[in-house]
């Protein structure tokens, strides 16, 4: 019976991944927590007054958490956990926040995802999650290499947006390609990320036409 | 939620034997109920207790601070303060005390404390005012207090203490006819504004069993305006995860409850979050007339974009379905809010969603407060880029906006008759004041002491911006409502 964690519950580290020098996946013992994808927890180390919230990356019936975590030039918490090592002790408390899917959104919606930078982590846990999902990615970041995870995605799905490296799917920002693809009004769009991107985004989408009501934003702090 | 907390401390205080005065400088234990939402509040726990320590210098006191610490503040409020616990820590206190090496009123006349066990319901005590930091002064009844070489009780010492139940300490009423239930603790909603999140920690709900018998009581001993307390009120219940009634399920028990009793009494609940304001809980408080009319509802901010940066996961279009079922059930309902000008990044067209958000909403009142980072909370990373004086004339701005509704919605108060709870003497010499079960301020001219606590008929004679003045109607001591 899985429940939820909540409190400050100690948990360890399983695995540390490097995707980039700045960029890391910490998986972690799920300690029996129940999630809804979309929505993140809070980790620290033990002792340590700071915690930070962190979407979940993995999917709602894998048997860890993994979080997807980019070093913060003047941060604290995601500098101390990239130096963590398997076996490390961290404090989990979650999970909590509301950018989630409802099942018949899951069961009949047409989605689209648009993410900058590790914004991507709650669309790579609703991906692992519901098989079957209707949904498009369109993810911006500067470099190719910070396309976290792009091959866990169906490849006609996901389109990367580079800034910065002409390899991309597309040369440019989320913003740009949006402005040349139109979005239909019955798509339910999720958007996660740092807020300018949000911000501009929601400006564009309802524009577009798209309702206040298939709008959903988590903005990245 | 500050007050209900102080009365609980009270309660356990005194039941160590110490008595309450309120000459704060002949006090041998002081203690502060912090509140951190906002930075103004903490700087004046600092104030006090400096003054404090340096009494301690001249005399035997001890200190302590509970309430809305953040990790932050406590760090520091350690090296100031002798005792530093949680509100779940309070019926720890006696121990903590014991601990540090004092000895109790109670304890020296070796009586066993039990503060959970206090009837709240005896020995009516006089009003205190109690503003954003209440501080619990207690005197010394007997025994030597030894200052001797105190030193703050640190965490690993308090983990030690066997805490027991918040909900279970009873509290000491300060009022005879207002009283404040908290039925839910903390909050999981991470306004990035707010750090309560952090201070308070995750959602808590009581149980409703020991909340129904809480009105119960109150609601037999006359109690005429009962107050739900908790920074996510609407939100009851949902931690529990269907092993406890939802919040409409509880308002309509306490609403039963209420009008099965046959005599005046209104029920009142803040704070809600528009997140968790179902139609179904607007449904319930029109059906029962012991729930009052007045809903206290903070939008924060009229802007979407600012509410995504809020991360207050709803939208105005949202906020705009609740008022519109407000008005379909309850048409008579007053609609307050809390509304935070200055927000970081916030732009003048932002700004004037907000503005728009009063003239549509039309609120009978708003607490209007300039933004202010708090540690801990998620803003506080962020730059607080608008500048006093905008902040100031936002302000302003707002609440000129909002005195063209309240007194629109006064003035036609004119002429009609209200109940009005009669709290006390007015401001205004020769008057007392009160309140309808809209919660609009009314003030009459009388002398009568007696009708404090007391419902009374008011004919509105005259309407300013956030008050109206009446005259008594007089009535036969037995038709007396109250």
């Amino acid at each position: 019976m899985m429940s939820n964690v909540t409190n400050n519950t100690l948990t360890s580290v399983n695995q540390i991944k490097h995707l980039t020098p700045s960029t890391y996946i910490v998986r972690i013992e799920r300690r029996e927590l129940e999630f809804r994808a979309g929505q993140y927890i809070l980790l620290g180390l033990p002792g340590y007054k700071n915690k930070r919230e962190y979407s979940i990356y993995s999917g709602e019936m894998d048997p860890f958490i993994e979080v997807l975590i980019k070093e913060i030039q003047d941060g604290v918490v995601s500098k101390q956990l990239k130096e963590i090592r398997p076996g490390t002790k961290l404090v989990m408390d979650g999970p909590f926040g509301f950018f989630t899917l409802s099942p018949e959104q899951i069961e009949t919606g047409k989605f689209l995802f648009i993410a900058s930078g590790t914004g991507i982590a709650p669309f790579h846990s609703f991906v692992r999650s519901f098989a079957g999902l209707d949904y498009t990615i369109l993810h911006g970041v500067r470099y190719l290499d910070e396309g976290y995870g792009k091959d866990d995605y169906d490849p006609k799905r996901y389109i990367l947006c580079t800034t910065k490296d002409p390899e991309g799917n597309f040369h440019g920002r989320v913003t740009e390609y949006i402005k040349n693809h139109p979005v239909d009004n019955q798509t339910l769009c999720y958007l996660c990320g740092n807020s300018n991107m949000i911000h501009e985004m929601h400006d564009i989408l309802t524009e577009q036409g798209v309702p206040n009501k298939n709008l959903h934003a988590e903005v990245y702090f | 939620m500050n007050k209900s907390d102080s009365e609980r401390v009270r309660t356990v205080i005194e039941r160590m034997g110490y008595t309450w005065t309120d000459d704060e400088e002949t006090a041998n234990l002081l203690g502060i109920l912090a509140c951190s939402v906002r930075q103004k509040a903490i700087d004046k726990v600092y104030t006090r207790i400096h003054k404090w320590n340096k009494w301690k210098q001249n005399k035997n006191l001890l200190s302590f601070v509970t309430g809305c610490v953040l990790p932050a503040d406590k760090d520091k409020f350690l090296t100031l303060f002798d005792l530093v616990f949680t509100m779940e820590e309070l019926p720890g206190l006696y121990d903590m005390i014991r601990q540090y090496g004092m000895v109790t009123p109670v304890g020296i006349a070796g009586k066993h404390v039990d503060p959970v066990l206090q009837d709240p319901l005896t020995q009516p005590v006089s009003d205190i005012d109690f503003s954003d930091i209440n501080i619990v002064e207690i005197e010394k009844q007997n025994g030597n207090l030894t200052n001797g070489d105190l030193k703050p009780l640190k965490p690993r010492d308090q983990s030690a203490v066997k805490l027991g139940g918040f909900w279970t300490v009873k509290p000491r009423y300060t009022s005879q006819f207002e009283a404040f239930i908290p039925i839910q603790n903390g909050c999981d909603k991470f306004c990035t504004f707010c750090a309560v999140p952090y201070t308070r920690g995750r959602e808590v709900s009581r149980s409703s069993e020991e909340i129904l018998s809480e009105v119960k009581q109150l609601m037999e001993q006359g109690y005429k305006s009962i107050t739900l307390l908790g920074q996510n009120v609407n939100s009851y219940g949902k931690d529990k995860k269907g092993d406890e009634i939802s919040f409409p399920e509880l308002l309509k028990k306490i609403g039963q409850l209420g009008d099965s009793k046959g005599h005046e009494c209104w029920v009142y609940f803040t704070s809600p979050h528009p997140k968790d304001m179902s139609e179904d809980v607007i449904k319930v408080i029109s059906r029962y007339s012991c729930l009052a009319k007045q809903i206290h509802l903070p939008i924060q901010s009229g802007d979407e974009k600012v509410l995504i940066k809020m991360n207050r996961n709803h939208t105005v279009e949202k906020y705009r379905k609740i008022v519109n079922a407000i008005h379909k059930w309850i048409p008579d309902a007053t609609i307050f809010t809390d509304i935070i000008v200055g927000f970081t990044g916030e732009t003048d067209s932002q700004f004037l969603n907000t503005r728009k958000a009063i003239s549509e909403f039309k609120y009978n009142m708003a607490y209007i407060a300039m933004y202010s980072p708090r540690p801990g909370a998620t803003s506080s990373r962020w730059k607080d880029d608008i500048s006093h004086e905008i902040k100031k004339e936002r302000l302003h701005i707002l609440s000129e906006e909002l005195k063209i509704y309240t007194r629109q919605y006064n003035e036609n108060m004119v002429g009609k008759k209200y109940i009005v709870l009669v709290t006390g003497h007015d401001r205004k010499e020769g008057f007392l004041s009160g309140y309808t079960e809209g919660k609009i301020i009314v003030r009459f001219p009388s002398h009568d002491k007696k009708l404090i606590g007391k419902f009374v008929e008011i004919k509105i004679i005259s309407a300013a911006d956030f008050s109206v003045e009446g005259e008594l109607i007089p009535i036969k001591e037995k038709e007396r409502i109250g």
